[in-house]
């Protein structure tokens, strides 16, 4: 059990570096390499022959977790990912014989509102599914990524622009500033088909832009045509639905139908 | 499900006159006063031995001419003998078939239960039927075997089931024979079953996902269909709609499986893309799941279960589900949250959806639903959008904002050009004067729609057309008739050609002659 007392003590020190108000993240980040390497040599990626000591897979467990909100700290998306994808099997898998973690839902949560941030909603939805509907209702670090969804679905895009205020953790944080951006695109998706134009003053409202510049410059980035006579953004009226016939699609149908209508005579 | 149980019951006895074997053994009994308890009851213990002789005989013929069809048929009745099944009937079924000093034999008796003193009786009894094991093949002792499994499932006898299928499971594999497909498939089925009530389910994922690799590499297509179902229930048991998904994706669910287990799939298919947010696949598994499983009593479970996962995901999509779905005597009950639901998201008022999401939200945390209403709550919202913008050609963001009951303007305006882009609605938006324009409606016979929806009926009907041709049957070995009389009728055309010739020589020489 030599390593055990080793990757022990290299954990101590990254505990106590990590909750140290100014942390050395690049410290921090070296020590988890380190602490994976032990790990490896336990019984943290193949199971092995043996049952996994509860000690064992603790450590692990903690470190992962560390890991996962290192991760956030340093803005390593990739990262948090994969330690999560790690998480999973404790939070799951080993949960008969584990004593619950405090950290479980609050980084269940901010995975959900990862895979808000980057848009991936079905990935969501399968996520959610992993956890129990009563906790739903009541955690507050599930609740919010939840309340968030449903506002997107809605299009109620200003309560989610009001939800950064109240964040459960300040881990939270960073998932939201990058949700704006993806916020942003939606809203700008949605006018160019609800509006024919719009002044440049709402539009830096409706689209968060605290000046018109910005708005200008986010109009060229999406190709938007921009008067600056009447203070006006134009969408491109798209309106080439002309009907052409599909010349290619109806004969090759026809053919099928009657080499099909041959196959049956 | 207290009213199709007996709704079942009375079923079941209209039913009877349709299955002969049924009327024919108790119809009489009652008849015969004289007849005593006794003497019933060995009555149908005949009956069953009779019916289970009969399916020995056909195993015994399928391995013969290697058809699963006769397989087939055995475990169709065995359904009926399952309901008949009692200890004494075992115990003498497995005395007349079992050659004496089978290994498995012993152990099978007692698992039945049967005091070995009493075994002796029979067996002095049968002797003369007795096989001496030549004409005893595994795949009677696999069926003889799974009916006590069926015994001992319907006496809930679950530990001495799960012992037993595991031992049978391993038999199974170590045989390795054809001929056993589709009674090892029914055995997996079991295997998942016993593992499941005794709440270890997750301890049988290894073995069942070994199960399908061996039979898919063997294209074993009954195991292989029943495994994957019994997986893709495993997982979705844990919510683990991610693993089940990345399961579909890389087994292929074999063409020709039963219909039974093709509806089960197309269930756990409309339920993992529903939680993906793929309704439209979802709906069309779901349908098909609808139109495949039985119609029949037996599968009212299944038939609530899909219909509600259907309706769910009907008004997921926008759309609402037909009104004759609710009145179906076998669903009526089970469905009436659901219809409410319904009812709440047809006219848009989200006051009444939160109500009766209050009032049944334990009823559908049960059905496992209740994550998909959760969505519908903005599909509410949609609904009366489209609604305002039907009615009102021209309607003020303000107006939308009090009929919808929601907390600004701001967040109407948002919500409005969302389902603009979604394309819930055909509207333009007014931002300086605060307006919404609704769009005037195209006429859907200028666009290409008709042009598609023709094909996709036309080829609907070609590929029924097609199927229905691969679906004949033809009897084996019919063809060689065919090419005896063939080849005789070409030997006789020989002969003939060979006369004619000869006559011709014939002619010649008798011309030459003349000559």
């Amino acid at each position: 059990m030599f390593e055990m007392h080793t990757a022990f003590a290299v954990y101590e020190q990254l505990k106590k570096e990590f909750s140290s108000p100014k942390a050395d993240l690049q410290k921090c980040g070296q020590y988890l390499a380190n602490l994976k390497i032990y790990l490896t040599e336990l019984s943290f990626l193949l199971p092995g022959d043996r049952a996994p000591d509860a000690q064992e897979l603790l450590l692990a467990r903690e470190v992962l977790e560390i890991g996962a909100q290192w991760s956030i700290r340093v803005g390593d998306i990739p990262s948090f990912e994969r330690y999560i994808s790690q998480l999973k099997t404790y939070y799951h898998d080993y949960s008969s014989n584990l004593p619950a973690s405090a950290r479980m839902y609050p980084l269940l949560g901010l995975n959900l509102l990862r895979l808000l941030a980057q848009n991936r909603i079905s990935e969501f939805h399968t996520e959610l599914e992993l956890i129990e509907t009563d906790q739903m209702g009541e955690n507050v670090y599930i609740r919010h990524p939840i309340q968030i969804e449903q506002c997107l679905m809605e299009g109620s895009y200003n309560k989610v622009w009001h939800s950064r205020a109240n964040v459960p953790a300040e881990e939270y944080a960073f998932f939201i500033d990058i949700l704006m951006g993806t916020i942003r695109d939606e809203i700008a998706s949605c006018s160019e088909k609800a509006y024919d134009s719009l002044p440049i003053a709402d539009a830096a409202t409706l689209l968060y832009f605290k000046s018109g510049d910005e708005v200008t410059a986010f109009a060229s980035e999406r190709g938007w045509k921009v008067n600056p006579q009447d203070k006006k953004i134009y969408f491109g009226v798209t309106d080439a639905d002309h009907l052409d016939i599909p010349a290619d699609k109806v004969i090759s149908q026809t053919l099928e139908y009657a080499r099909e209508l041959e196959r049956i005579v | 499900m207290v009213e199709t149980r007996s709704s079942k019951a009375k079923k079941e006895s209209a039913e009877s006159g349709k299955k002969p074997q049924d009327t024919d053994k108790e119809a009489p009994v009652p008849m015969d006063v004289e007849k005593t308890e006794e003497e019933k009851k060995a009555d149908n213990v005949a009956a069953v031995l009779a019916d289970i002789k009969q399916n020995i005989n056909l195993l015994e013929r399928a391995v013969a001419t290697l058809e699963a069809r006769f397989t087939t048929r055995a475990l169709r009745t065995t359904a009926s003998i399952r309901k008949r099944l009692t200890p004494e009937i075992l115990t003498q079924a497995i005395n007349i078939y079992f050659p004496k000093d089978h290994a498995a034999k012993d152990a099978l008796l007692k698992r039945v239960g049967k005091a070995s003193d009493e075994m002796d009786v029979d067996q002095g009894e049968q002797k003369s039927d007795a096989k001496d094991g030549r004409g005893f093949l595994p795949e009677h002792e696999v069926y003889l075997s799974y009916l006590v499994l069926l015994y001992l499932h319907d006496q809930k006898d679950y530990q001495q089931g799960m012992q037993l299928v595991i031992e049978l499971v391993d038999k199974v594999q170590a045989l390795n024979r054809r001929t056993l497909d589709q009674l090892a498939g029914r055995l997996y089925f079991y295997f998942a079953r016993f593992y499941e009530l005794a709440d270890k389910l997750a301890e049988a994922r290894p073995v069942l996902l070994a199960a399908q690799r061996t039979a898919t590499l063997r294209h074993d297509d009954d195991t292989q269909a029943t495994i994957l179902n019994l997986l893709l229930r495993n997982y979705l048991m844990f919510n683990l709609y991610d693993q089940a998904d990345k399961l579909v994706s890389k087994a292929t669910f074999p063409e020709n499986a039963s219909n039974n287990q093709m509806a089960r799939h197309m269930y756990y298919l409309g339920r993992i893309k529903a939680i993906q947010l793929d309704y439209t696949a979802s709906h069309r598994h779901l349908l098909q799941a609808v139109r495949k499983a039985p119609q029949s009593v037996a599968s009212a479970g299944f038939q609530q279960a899909v219909n509600k996962l259907a309706i769910i995901v009907q008004l997921l999509m926008g759309e609402i589900p037909d009104r004759a779905i609710f009145r179906q005597p076998m669903l009526r009950k089970s469905l009436v949250p659901y219809l409410q639901i319904t009812q709440a998201v047809r006219i848009g008022d989200l006051a009444k959806f939160q109500e009766t999401l209050a009032q049944h939200g334990a009823t559908f945390r049960a059905d496992k639903t209740f994550t998909l209403i959760l969505r519908l709550r903005h599909n509410v919202i949609k609904t009366g959008v489209r609604m305002i913008s039907l009615s009102y050609s021209r309607i003020s963001l303000r107006d939308i904002c009090l009929k919808l009951q929601l907390d600004s303007e701001e967040d109407a305006e948002y919500i409005v050009a969302k389902a603009i882009r979604d394309g819930v609605i055909d509207a333009t938006i007014d931002h300086e004067k605060g307006f919404m324009k609704s769009k005037e409606n195209v006429d859907i016979y200028s666009t290409n729609e008709p042009q598609n929806a023709f094909h996709q009926r036309i080829s609907f009907c070609l590929n029924l057309h097609n199927e229905s041709v691969k679906a004949l049957r033809f009897p084996l070995d019919i063809h060689r008739k065919e090419l005896a009389n063939a080849t005789a009728l070409r030997e006789e055309e020989r002969k003939l050609a060979k006369e004619i010739v000869d006559g011709e020589i014939g002619d010649d020489e008798d011309m030459g002659e003349d000559w």
